[in-house]
């Protein structure tokens, strides 16, 4: 079969249509001279897959009332244990005061609000202030369908269900010529030229055998990323949330977010034999961060201090099962869809990888070391360091994809032709992505399974080198079983099993990629921690990751933190502020 | 894979919407089990060509609606020993849209719809100007509330036998979010909301036979906000005429 590729030329080219991507769509056309054409571009349906509209929590944002962008700042800063971006967090914490009137103002959101009819805000832990705007515990739909309305009205040409697969840079490497995708519907090769593309797709560390992220993310950009040569940071971090539901492994309901706000509200965790076991690892018991509490599980499953199915029970009812009912409507209203009682009876629990602190190298106007590629939300690094605190995910998507917009907005003007992309690249990105047709064809769910069983046991919610290291093994063998794994040439429309196996090797690329991240780091930091390194390490010589493939090879070495604002042990806040406005619990 | 549990007799529609035939499939039984935990193992473990939708697995995104056994339902969310006759279940496309292939369809009329019935919010603001104090215990704040929580799942175009006859309408969850925006006190342009939905395909096309809100999975009401915009758009003709 020969391959076809069909051309598409646009001027500015968005991947992803979550908080980032959305929100890039409305400000390029606010910022771009007239007549630039604007694409967006998406895995699945506009609005409809990606993570921003998962968001439960709500969204960070200092708005008076005692609370200021600084202490928003320390907080992120502190939360993301001296890691992050300086400059990124402040221009998070700065903008998203923008964002969130932007949201309800001219996007039309509708957030909860006081008695007195301004907006409520509730304080999220790590928080030192009232400060999560939200809708609910729903917030993420109301922002992305808000957000999908008025990018739907507007001109901007839409491909759903266009999955990208390779960055193509010019022949000289210097920038971005364009993306080559696979438009699913058809199964044809699609390269659209752009003078300016952002990568907003989203990481999703869906490599663990318990994830939260929909089943669409499968950190696709940053494995495009990678083979392009751009440098990642913060690789090792990713996020797990400690109470994922846990309903065997054959169902796609295991490892969903049962939300933070039990725990918060006098939620019990119990062990298989029915003991509260979180006070034996911290003071603060189920009430401790979610590093914490995920190493106080894990911790349990490791001893077979288990459940049926090998975690442990969340249990509500001592709070009352018509409380609980009432005060978590939707989760309770869910758990009972699929079979469970959350008000009245135990509901079996797992640690769960929730999110990717890790991305693309960027500055502050998303911009990376390639020419005409801009980067924003999840597929970027920096902003939170080591951890990322609640309401901060979908604050970094809407602020960070609204500059997008407007830098590539101003970009373009200085841009000139489309330029070449480089017919080699090309070539081989095609090559790659047709490997499975020439194979005989096999299951590829098995090799997932293993996947995700190696990347929980081996480089999960605790890490030891000599695990990592077998892990990095066991990864490589996955790979290369992966490549003798074949998918029918019958039909390719539509054809979701080719697309399981893209999956697969953008999973294995970036697996690799966090097992040797984790290895470099030989301290805790946040959501990283190192039973062989247990100690924070110290803060004043504070190091980042940073991965790139060199010559085919991985290469991951360390740079030194840049507080370019605050350094460790000081603070920004003025002489004599309280260290926290939230009264205690 | 426990075989105790028994298998399940599940059929699914392969094809587009012109061309196509159902296909049956022996799928072992689980405790907790989802229908599209069903068409999922389907496709892993015995027919890898099988397409479908699907994307947050919790009822939040709207992807993975599909009829099962007639009904529209999403599909992420229904247990399969909630809707299983004896050990059998059918699956297709959701109805009323086009079918691209097998179960996934083709939800962008749906969405033309949307955009149709003016339901965008019209900015009265802008982010310069400070967040205006909503008052939410007014009866407008109060009707724009219950419906706000739509998820554009269509499960409601999918379950409306007007959508299915008459193919110019807007149908139940365009019209209930324009009924929403309507209500916004924020809402600049609520003429505009009213002109849409009173053309060729609006709202008082209806016939109030409530498949929307016996289905609506959200349990929202859009029988109900169509019935206002139904009133509004009346009371506008006779105050027009008063005024002429």
């Amino acid at each position: 079969m020969t391959t076809q590729i069909d051309t598409h030329d646009t001027d500015i080219l968005i991947l992803g249509t979550g908080g980032a991507g959305l929100f890039a769509a409305l400000h390029a056309q606010q910022s771009a001279p007239e007549g630039t054409k604007i694409t967006i571009a998406v895995k699945g349906l506009i609005g409809k897959c990606g993570c921003t509209r998962m968001v439960q929590g709500g969204y960070n944002v200092a708005l008076g009332g005692g609370d200021t962008v600084e202490r928003h700042f320390m907080d992120t800063v502190m939360g993301g244990k001296w890691l992050p971006n300086q400059d990124m967090a402040w221009r998070l914490c700065k903008e998203a005061v923008t964002r969130i009137h932007e949201l309800e103002n001219e996007v039309g959101c509708f957030f909860d609000r006081n008695r007195d009819g301004t907006l409520h805000q509730k304080a999220f832990a790590g928080q030192t202030a009232d400060r999560t705007v939200h809708k609910g515990d729903l917030t993420g739909i109301e922002i992305i369908s808000r957000l999908m309305e008025q990018v739907l009205s507007r001109p901007v040409e839409k491909l759903q269900e266009h999955r990208a697969i390779g960055l193509i840079p010019t022949r000289d490497g210097s920038a971005l010529a364009g993306v080559l995708m696979i438009d699913m519907r058809t199964g044809r090769f699609r390269l659209v030229r752009a003078k300016t593309v952002l990568m907003g797709t989203g990481g999703g560390p869906t490599m663990y055998k318990y994830h939260t992220p929909s089943g669409d993310k499968t950190m696709d950009g940053l494995a495009m990323a990678l083979r392009a040569g751009l440098p990642l940071r913060d690789m090792e971090m990713v996020q797990f949330h400690p109470t994922g539901l846990l309903a065997g492994d054959h169902t796609r309901m295991t490892g969903t977010v049962l939300e933070e706000g039990l725990r918060g509200a006098g939620g019990q965790l119990l062990n298989g034999s029915d003991h509260r076991f979180m006070f034996d690892y911290d003071a603060k018991g189920e009430r401790a961060t979610r590093d914490v509490v995920s190493r106080g599980i894990y911790a349990e499953m490791r001893k077979s201090n288990t459940t049926v199915n090998g975690g442990v029970y969340i249990s509500m009812s001592h709070l009352g099962p018509e409380f609980v009912a009432e005060k978590f409507k939707g989760m309770v209203k869910r758990c009972a869809d699929c079979g469970f009682d959350l008000a009245g009876g135990k509901v079996e629990v797992v640690p769960t990888a929730h999110y990717f602190m890790g991305g693309v190298v960027v500055d502050v106007d998303t911009r990376t070391a390639m020419e005409g590629l801009y980067v924003a939300g999840e597929d970027a690094g920096g902003a939170h360091g080591s951890n990322r605190l609640g309401g901060n995910g979908v604050a970094n998507s809407t602020v960070y994809g609204g500059i997008a917009g407007d830098t590539m907005g101003a970009d373009i003007r200085t841009m000139g032709a489309l330029r070449e992309p480089d017919p080699e690249v090309l070539e081989a990105e095609v090559a790659r992505a047709m490997q499975p047709f020439s194979k005989k064809p096999d299951l590829i769910q098995p090799l997932r399974d293993r996947l995700q069983e190696v990347m929980w046991d081996d480089v999960g919610v605790m890490r030891m080198a000599d695990k990592i290291v077998r892990g990095q093994a066991q990864v490589a063998s996955i790979r290369d079983d992966l490549m003798e794994v074949g998918v029918s040439d019958d039909t390719r429309a539509f054809n979701l099993t080719w697309h399981d196996w893209l999956n697969m090797a953008s999973l294995c690329d970036i697996s690799e990629v966090i097992a040797g991240a984790a290895l470099a780091r030989e301290n805790s930091r946040g959501a990283h921690y190192r039973e062989d390194f247990p100690e924070e390490g110290d803060l004043e010589t504070s190091y980042f990751t940073v991965a790139r493939q060199v010559d085919g090879a991985l290469e991951v070495g360390r740079e030194d933190v840049d507080f370019s604002i605050v350094r460790p042990g000081e603070s920004i806040l003025p002489e004599g502020e309280p260290d926290t406005l939230v009264a205690a619990q | 894979m426990s075989a105790e549990n028994g298998s399940l007799k599940v059929t699914v529609w392969r094809g587009d919407g012109a061309t196509g035939a159902f296909e049956t499939h022996e799928v072992p039984r689980q405790e907790s089990q989802t229908v599209l935990d069903v068409v999922s193992w389907i496709q892993q473990y015995a027919d890898p060509t099988l397409t479908y939708r699907f994307a947050c697995r919790v009822g939040m995104c709207g992807s993975c609606a599909m009829m099962v056994n007639g009904v529209p339902r999403w599909t992420c969310r229904t247990h399969v020993g909630k809707v299983a006759t004896g050990d059998s279940l059918t699956v297709e496309p959701l109805r009323n849209l086009p079918v691209i292939k097998d179960l996934a369809a083709d939800m962008d009329p749906f969405f033309d719809k949307w955009v149709k019935a003016e339901a965008v919010h019209h900015p009265s603001e802008t982010r310069h100007d400070p967040i205006r104090p909503v008052d939410t215990e007014t009866e407008a704040r109060q009707q724009a509330d219950v419906g706000i929580e739509c998820i554009n799942c269509a499960v409601c175009y999918a379950a409306c036998d007007t959508v299915a006859g008459n193919p110019d309408y807007l149908g139940p969850a365009a019209l209930q979010r324009a009924w929403t925006l309507y209500n916004d006190e924020r809402e600049a342009n609520p003429e505009a909301i009213l002109d849409a939905v009173s053309g060729v395909g609006g709202c008082h096309n209806c016939h109030s036979m409530g498949s929307c809100t016996q289905y609506c999975p959200n349990e929202l009401n859009p029988l109900a906000a169509i019935a206002g915009l139904k009133r509004e758009t009346t009371k506008r003709v006779f105050r027009r005429r008063r005024n002429d």
